[in-house]
């Protein structure tokens, strides 16, 4: 640790004004958006990585000078804007509110292949076309494009202002914002008004991928993840659906990743922003700028959840799948198919613990992949440093994932609605980070490996036949127990915390305990599913249980219908299967997935079982 | 045909020579397999290692193949994903046809999936797997990727004895590759009489290496030291001039890719790096590679292509000599004796840590947007 100096101080806070800048850019787009639809735009990242892209082949293939390319950005993914909007979002209007969440992810998956395909994997680069000149800042420099960065955003948030606040489609804009229903009444064409969102927001973020792309000189596919998550992270901290709290929270984010570099080093950086993630939401959910009635009336978190009459699957053909399943071993399937099973029942569990808290409970969680890993590193580290035989430490492991899950999710129990997914994305990334930087337990980067594997009353259960089997049981057990548990006044309880949580306490009923206890079983099946994965995988770190499969195991529950326990099974073995079924087409595979995907939400919102 | 084979020959390629029946191989295909990313965050690898494959393919094939039958390969996209590469491990141990396996990309996937292979006798081939428990899964995991015990210590004579560092930065890849590397070269530096004033570990998605910079200036060091892939490494060498740092910048061969230079722009002048791969080096090994290589894709050669080329060649060999058998085949690479390699030279693996044994590298210094060798500057430190 370097001794303090107010040179340094004054460096770290130019780099963090720097990259906060860089931040805005993105958080604007999504601030807008949240702010007209009530929308997290997953696709943001997406549409920001297809703006560089046009920026690229319009440089490489057309030479056009910069304010050309800039124009031509701005026109191409504004017009993407306006299709996603149209074909993507429009029909679902009505449908429960996930439904355009879960939308905005599969355009997201479709479009970042899409560019993969026509562009290549490898990163480009992207040359400034701005004069190389360098203003001394401190110790540092600052270069014309981060001066031309800044100027955008701040621009971009004037013009924002004045059409909202001068122009009619901007107050058609505002007044379909404060009341949907009110406005569309009042013959105002909130769908204009959401197309209009839509093309100004996406222009920005496109237009925030070719300059960031020209900063770093540096672009790829790949890019679009990392861009949506902290334009998601800059814009609550501001305040979600408020352009100039967007913008404040893009720099404070910037300067505490800076800040946060500056006390404990880089592997730190991202921990530090989502803890000013957290904090944010605990302290001030609405964000620094928002006000408190301006909360996005949301606290019916009924309409979240399509509501629908689940299918009703006899007993006796469950039995009987059950018993088909168990038998499968039996008639000598090909072990890949034995492992897709064994892979769809471990995801299964995952499932399990995902539609009883986002479906039953009404918690969407989007960072449940932490479960997994803690689930994982706690078995792992037991069997391996505790020396506990493997099947006490997977049901071990299970307790400690329940009470360290619930923990964790705890400081985000009254919040609602979107705020619960984000507070969730965030603890999920902080588990990763741990799980990183705490290398006196986890071992860091290096991981663990040599885990053993399965071991049953003292004997080794390598084989693949025994892994699909206990991973089989371990689904069944934990939904048999699941169904009892929803059949009893719990189950009720926690649908009634669901449907209006106000009413539920008015009745009596602590919402925090009854969530705690759905986190808490949901965190043992999780935790149960992750030790058995690692120990199927024999190595793990911190990148094993990535935030993908968050994003999965959300898909995998809504597909099969939120809440719905036989529905979670189905959606696991469904999208642990197809990416395999449709390995015949390469390259493609994911392309046809995510198109799926689209088209399942779209014509069977309440998933393939329905909710419950 | 002829006209290529005759290329090939007039090129003098020793290549595979010891059985080069110099005739076009036809039959039933000899199949190895392959997991890695085709799609996702690292799917740039995977087009690489296929580019590799492909080249590697032509000129085996064209000289007799395995025994006269053509080799061939089933790519299967892992995204690499543990949960993907696992079943397709089951896939390639339950399909006859797959005598060897080479990959995964990235150790979670690869290391998920070695017990399958392990439990059911077919050699997994990792090479790119530099993780320093990759083999330990059992006998039929090998890999003939860099071991970063042997080339970090090289790295650390170009930083401390070559180039005189004696305060190094070292910026690091957070990850098991990156973070083995780190400790392996922190080790060598000072056992060459040099300190590590900071180290830094950073997440591969990072882009933004201000205030790591700060960080690393405020340290006071007398050179840096890169331990990063190609596009990180462009991204810090792009920075490293804002924050007003003006040290010599030595890194790790992996960034030695035309793409470092086309990411990095004019920021990357003047980095050295010590590379095993280097397409300017004289051999004939690596003058074959590389000359076919740019006519059948118009462009230069990486690393990476390079470790596929040579990962092929190797199972080549192995499957020669092994004939139609999996524990044959095994058998077959702790007996492998110079094998052709443009990474190795000769490659031989050891039999006990099932790692290909020594490494070589040429000083590289980049020069008016181009790799050259620096090798004049060894003999000046020397006569310091």
């Amino acid at each position: 640790m370097s001794a303090f100096s107010w040179t340094s101080w004054f460096d770290y806070t130019v780099n963090g004004l720097i990259i906060g800048n860089i931040y805005a850019l993105l958080a604007v787009g999504l601030a807008l958006i949240f702010g007209v639809s009530h929308l997290i735009n997953f696709a943001h990242g997406s549409v920001y990585t297809v703006g560089a892209y046009i920026g690229w082949a319009a440089i490489t293939y057309g030479h056009t000078p910069l304010p050309l390319t800039l124009l031509l950005v701005v026109l191409g993914t504004g017009a993407l804007g306006m299709l996603i909007e149209r074909l993507g979002l429009r029909p679902l209007q009505g449908a429960a509110r996930i439904a355009p969440l879960l939308a905005t992810i599969g355009i997201s998956f479709v479009l970042d292949i899409l560019v993969q395909l026509v562009f290549s994997p490898d990163p480009r680069s992207l040359p400034t076309q701005l004069p190389d000149w360098r203003l001394q800042v401190g110790s540092g420099t600052i270069g014309a494009l981060d001066l031309l960065i800044a100027g955008i955003g701040l621009a971009s948030a004037a013009l924002l202002f004045g059409f909202l606040r001068f122009t009619r489609l901007g107050w058609a804009v505002r007044a379909t914002a404060q009341d949907r229903d009110a406005a569309q009444q009042m013959g105002v064409n909130v769908h204009a008004v959401n197309q209009a969102v839509f093309a100004i927001a996406s222009a920005l973020g496109g237009l925030s991928g070719l300059l960031v792309g020209m900063y770093y000189n540096n672009i790829s596919p790949a890019m679009s993840f990392q861009a949506t998550l902290k334009g998601v992270v800059a814009t609550v901290v501001g305040g979600v659906g408020n352009v100039p709290g967007a913008i404040v929270g893009s720099l404070l984010l910037g300067l505490i990743e800076s800040y946060g570099v500056a006390l404990l080093g880089t592997p730190y950086r991202n921990l530090f922003a989502f803890a000013l993630l957290l904090g944010i939401l605990v302290w001030r959910p609405q964000g620094l700028f928002g006000r408190r009635h301006a909360l996005p009336p949301e606290p019916l978190t009924g309409t979240f959840i399509a509501p629908s009459k689940p299918l009703r699957l006899p007993p006796a053909l469950l039995a009987g799948l059950v018993a088909a399943a168990a038998l499968l071993p039996l008639a000598g399937p090909s072990p890949y198919v034995l492992q897709t099973l064994t892979n769809a029942w471990l995801y299964a569990t995952l499932a399990l613990s995902l539609t009883l808290v986002a479906g039953t409970v009404g918690q969407i969680s989007l960072g449940h992949a932490g479960l997994l890993a803690i689930g994982a590193y706690a078995s792992a580290l037991l069997v391996l440093e505790a020396k506990l035989p493997v099947g006490t430490a997977v049901l071990l492991a299970g307790g400690i994932t329940a009470l360290l899950g619930t923990l964790l999710v705890f400081p985000a129990f009254r919040l609602r609605g979107h705020y619960v997914s984000i507070a969730t994305l965030g603890i999920g990334e902080i588990v990763a980070l741990t799980i990183l930087n705490w290398e006196s337990l986890t071992r860091g980067p290096i991981g663990v490996s040599g885990i053993p594997p399965l071991a049953l009353f003292g004997q080794e259960a390598s084989s693949n036949e025994a892994f699909y089997e206990v991973a089989l049981v371990a689904v069944v057990v934990l939904a048999l127990l699941q169904w009892r548990l929803l059949r009893s006044h719990l189950g009720r309880t926690w649908r009634a915390v669901r449907e209006d949580d106000v009413a539920a306490r008015a009745y009596g009923v602590s919402p925090d305990r009854y969530k705690a206890l759905a986190f808490g079983f949901g965190g043992f099946a999780a935790g149960v599913g992750g030790a058995l994965t690692a120990h199927m995988y024999s190595y793990i770190n911190h990148e094993t249980f990535s935030s993908h499969i968050s994003v999965l195991a959300l898909t995998m529950v809504i597909l099969g219908g939120l809440g719905n326990i036989a529905g979670a099974v189905v959606g696991a073995v469904a999208l642990v299967s197809l990416p395999e079924l449709f390995r015949v087409t390469a390259e493609y595979r994911m392309l046809i997935y995510g198109l799926a995907l689209l088209l399942l939400i779209r014509y069977r919102p309440q998933g393939l079982l329905g909710t419950v | 045909m002829t006209l290529r084979r005759t290329l090939i020959a007039a090129l003098g390629s020793l290549m595979l020579v010891a059985s080069a029946v110099a005739a076009p191989a036809t039959g039933e295909p000899v199949y190895f397999g392959v997991s890695g990313p085709l799609t996702g965050q690292n799917a740039q690898y995977g087009a690489q290692w296929k580019q590799g494959f492909d080249l590697a393919l032509e000129e085996i094939n064209a000289t007799g193949g395995i025994q006269g039958r053509p080799l061939a390969y089933v790519f299967e996209d892992s995204q690499s994903d543990p949960r993907q590469s696992v079943a397709i491990a089951q896939k390639f141990v339950n399909d006859p046809r797959i005598l060897i396996e080479l990959g995964d990309f990235s150790s979670p996937a690869s290391m998920a999936a070695s017990p399958i292979y392990q439990r059911a006798g077919l050699t997994q081939l990792g090479f790119t797997n530099s993780h320093p428990d990759f083999t330990k899964t059992g006998d039929y995991i090998w890999s003939p990727s860099i071991s970063q015990a042997d080339s970090q210590p090289l790295l650390a004579d170009l930083a401390v004895k070559t180039l005189g560092f004696k305060r190094v930065a070292l910026l690091y890849l957070n990850t098991d590759w990156g973070r083995t590397s780190k400790d392996v070269f922190v080790k060598a530096a000072q056992e060459r009489g040099a300190q590590v004033v900071v180290a830094e570990g950073y997440q591969p998605d990072e882009k933004d290496f201000r205030s790591t910079l700060v960080r690393v200036r405020d340290a006071n060091p007398d050179g840096l030291v890169l331990i990063s892939y190609y596009p990180d490494g462009a991204l810090i060498a792009g920075q490293v001039r804002s924050v007003g740092l003006k040290q010599p910048i030595a890194a790790v061969g992996s960034v030695y890719s035309p793409k470092f230079i086309e990411l990095g722009g004019a920021a990357v002048n003047g980095i050295h790096t010590n590379t095993s791969f280097f397409p300017e080096e004289p051999r004939a090994e690596v003058q074959n590679f590389v000359k076919r290589f740019r006519a059948k894709y118009g462009k230069e050669p990486d690393a990476f292509n390079a470790y596929a080329y040579d990962a092929t060649v190797i199972a080549a060999h192995a499957l020669r000599a092994g004939g139609h058998n999996r524990k044959a085949v095994r058998d077959a690479l702790s007996q492998l004796k110079d094998v052709p390699s443009v990474i190795f030279g000769k490659a031989r693996f050891d039999a006990q840590t099932r790692r290909v044994v020594g490494v070589k590298s040429v000083d590289l210094i980049v020069k008016d947007g181009k790799w050259t060798v620096s090798e004049g500057l060894k003999a000046a430190a020397a006569a310091r």
